[in-house]
């Protein structure tokens, strides 16, 4: 048994004993964030559907999944992954919302300028998705795993391009990404809840 | 002024859509190789149209597998199908739609025409928007908060609704020379204001008007032409203080302090006094307070609590010869008279110095004053003071009078009951 005067411990051992306090706590709080978030996703989500109008919002409304450059849908295979590989994902995703929000929020600023709450809600959407794919690579790190990899370029040729879209695209384009946004922070609370002891799998 | 002028609308409606393939690939990303979705494209896009006016419309299917033909298409706009009697199939690949009498767009991001498949799926849209080009904007009004900042506020033409996202644009320059400036900061005192805080200039006329600009043109308001000085407002009157006048019932004493951002340059300021009773909603208002900051409220009712308020017009300001503006309101201060056996008086009134009576109540209790020192005059140059301690005396001697009914049959003061002569005081 070692003793613990001095500096001879083997800081290693050491500091796994006393983060190991420190990590539940980091994950309980990041799970906490990522489920108040998962609840202004949605009514982002809400929001965003009242300003553009019917068949936005509708009951059995189904506009065409466009693909989103640098973002999919968490995958159906997703929640069977290993926890780091399911952050790691969580961490990329989160990290290429921001930017994409923005896209939108630009747009709508033209199409709904009497909407401010929507307005803030994109650009408090941006912000918080940052924050949450920050905490998620806190814990990566934490837990010792490999954060994501290289980070996703900036969306300025979307934005310009989406700046020419015909407006319904635009709406369209918008939704998938709130969507998205709303699939992505979601996950994350699913995947960070399997590490929080007691939480339900 | 000139009518607002046709906007880019027709231009809208022969701007050939943009292609939508490439689109998809620059903004949503590679589409997937060999899914085999088919595409299609609106035209026109995102047209601007009056309301009232007709829309002539196509849906152009493109792409794989053949097959895939106009047969089938419908339309919905805004999650409404279109009856099928508006559509008509142009070629094979071609929906053709037509509307009539349109209506004001439902929202401001525009109205969605939607080309659906057989099976109901979407397969392209166009945003109309349908509404009305801008009025004239009218009604403009400023004002100057402590010569520093101007304020504007004005009325949209037709209400402004125009069903369509209508800008509104707040212009001024000096008269004389300089060029046009625009206003940056809106809905400062409501939807149709702007607050323009800093750089303007006194003893010189502006002329400010308001643009308003929407998809369908824009129109102009009439200009307004105004001197700073002559639109000043100022802050409520500070430190408003309400109490008592000694034991009198019917009076309360108002005292306030000079709005402090012009206090040295209101020579000539105009103040008003409201006052209410506590579970009222009436207002009485005193108007002619011109230039004090004292006032006294007669009349009023015992035992009773109002609610007072001073406002400031710092009229005159720099030789100025139009009336300022009123400032708003100072919060509310409440007291209340001393309680009183006899009925109060009805209404009330401020007080003016000189001691010159004022309304019916007062007038009549002067008027008795007055005979009682014809009779006993021995002092010929007589103030409110002495008039006040008067009062206060009748007041003493009512309350004694009854208090002493039982217990002093007799005596200076059981006599005077008996004759109904009035007690004099001891001293003057």
């Amino acid at each position: 048994m070692s003793r613990r005067e001095g500096s001879l411990e083997d800081p290693q051992t050491d500091s796994s004993i006393s983060s190991l306090p420190h990590l539940e706590a980091k994950i309980h709080q990041t799970h906490s964030l990522a489920r108040l978030l998962t609840k202004y996703a949605e009514q982002l989500l809400q929001e965003y559907v009242q300003h553009q109008g019917d068949p936005f919002g509708l009951p059995g409304f189904s506009p065409p999944r466009l693909p989103v450059a640098g973002l999919s849908a968490p995958a159906p295979g997703h929640a069977g992954l290993p926890a780091p590989e399911r952050l790691r994902l969580d961490a990329a995703a989160l990290a290429a919302l921001p930017p994409l929000l923005d896209v939108v929020r630009r747009r709508q600023a033209e199409l709904n300028p009497r909407a401010p709450r929507l307005l803030r809600r994109l650009e408090d959407a941006a912000r918080q998705a940052r924050a949450l794919g920050a905490a998620v690579e806190a814990v990566l790190a934490a837990l010792g795993a490999e954060t994501r990899g290289p980070r996703p370029e900036p969306a300025a040729a979307a934005a310009a391009a989406a700046a020419a879209a015909g407006v319904f695209l635009a709406k369209v384009l918008g939704l998938r990404v709130c969507g998205l946004y709303r699939d992505w922070v979601s996950r994350t609370e699913a995947d960070l809840g399997q590490l929080v002891p007691g939480c339900p799998a | 002024m000139p009518a607002g002028r046709p906007g880019p609308a027709a231009q809208s409606a022969r701007r050939p859509p943009p292609p939508l393939p490439l689109l998809l690939l620059c903004v949503l990303g590679a589409p997937r190789a060999g899914s085999g979705a088919d595409t299609a494209v609106i035209s026109p896009q995102d047209p601007t149209l009056l309301i009232g006016s007709s829309l002539q419309a196509t849906c152009s299917v493109h792409g794989d597998p053949p097959g895939a033909t106009a047969e089938g298409l419908y339309w919905t706009l805004n999650g409404r199908r279109l009856p099928r009697e508006l559509s008509r199939v142009l070629n094979a690949s071609t929906l053709a739609l037509a509307l009539a009498n349109l209506n004001g767009s439902r929202q401001q991001s525009g109205d969605n025409l939607v080309c659906h498949a057989r099976d109901g799926s979407i397969l392209a849209g166009s945003c109309l928007y349908v509404g009305l080009p801008p009025e004239k904007p009218f009604n403009i009004s400023c004002w100057s908060k402590n010569m520093k900042d101007l304020t504007c506020r004005w009325t949209p033409g037709a209400q402004g609704e125009t069903f369509l996202h209508t800008n509104y644009s707040l212009k001024y320059k000096l008269r004389w020379y300089g060029q046009d400036n625009t206003c940056e900061e809106y809905h400062t005192v409501g939807p149709h204001s702007c607050h323009i805080p800093k750089d303007l200039a006194l003893f010189t006329p502006y002329e400010i008007w308001v643009e308003a600009t929407n998809r369908l043109g824009s129109a102009r308001s009439d200009v307004l032409t105004l001197d700073i000085l002559d639109v000043v407002t100022t802050d409520p009157p500070p430190d408003v203080h309400v109490s008592r006048v000694g034991g009198l019932e019917d009076q309360l004493s108002v005292r306030w302090v000079s709005p402090p951002a012009l206090k040295d340059f209101l020579f000539q300021a105009k103040y008003q006094i409201r006052y209410r009773v506590e579970d009222s909603v009436d207002w009485k208002v005193v108007d002619d307070v011109s230039n004090q900051t004292s006032c006294r409220l007669a009349g009023l009712k015992p035992g009773t609590v109002y609610f007072v308020q001073v406002r400031c017009n710092p009229f005159g300001i720099y030789g100025s010869k139009k009336a300022g503006i009123w400032s708003e309101w100072s919060h509310p201060t409440a007291a209340s008279t001393p309680r009183s056996e006899r009925p109060g008086p009805g209404g009330g009134a401020c007080e003016p110095r000189g001691g010159e009576p004022s309304s019916g109540p007062v007038r009549r209790e002067l008027k008795q004053f007055l005979g009682w020192l014809k009779k006993h005059a021995y002092c010929s140059n007589l103030s409110f003071r002495l008039y006040d301690q008067w009062r206060a005396w009748m007041q003493k001697s009512h309350k004694t009078r009854n208090q002493d009914e039982r217990i002093l049959p007799t005596g200076r003061r059981g006599a005077a009951r008996g004759n109904g002569a009035q007690v004099l005081p001891d001293k003057l």
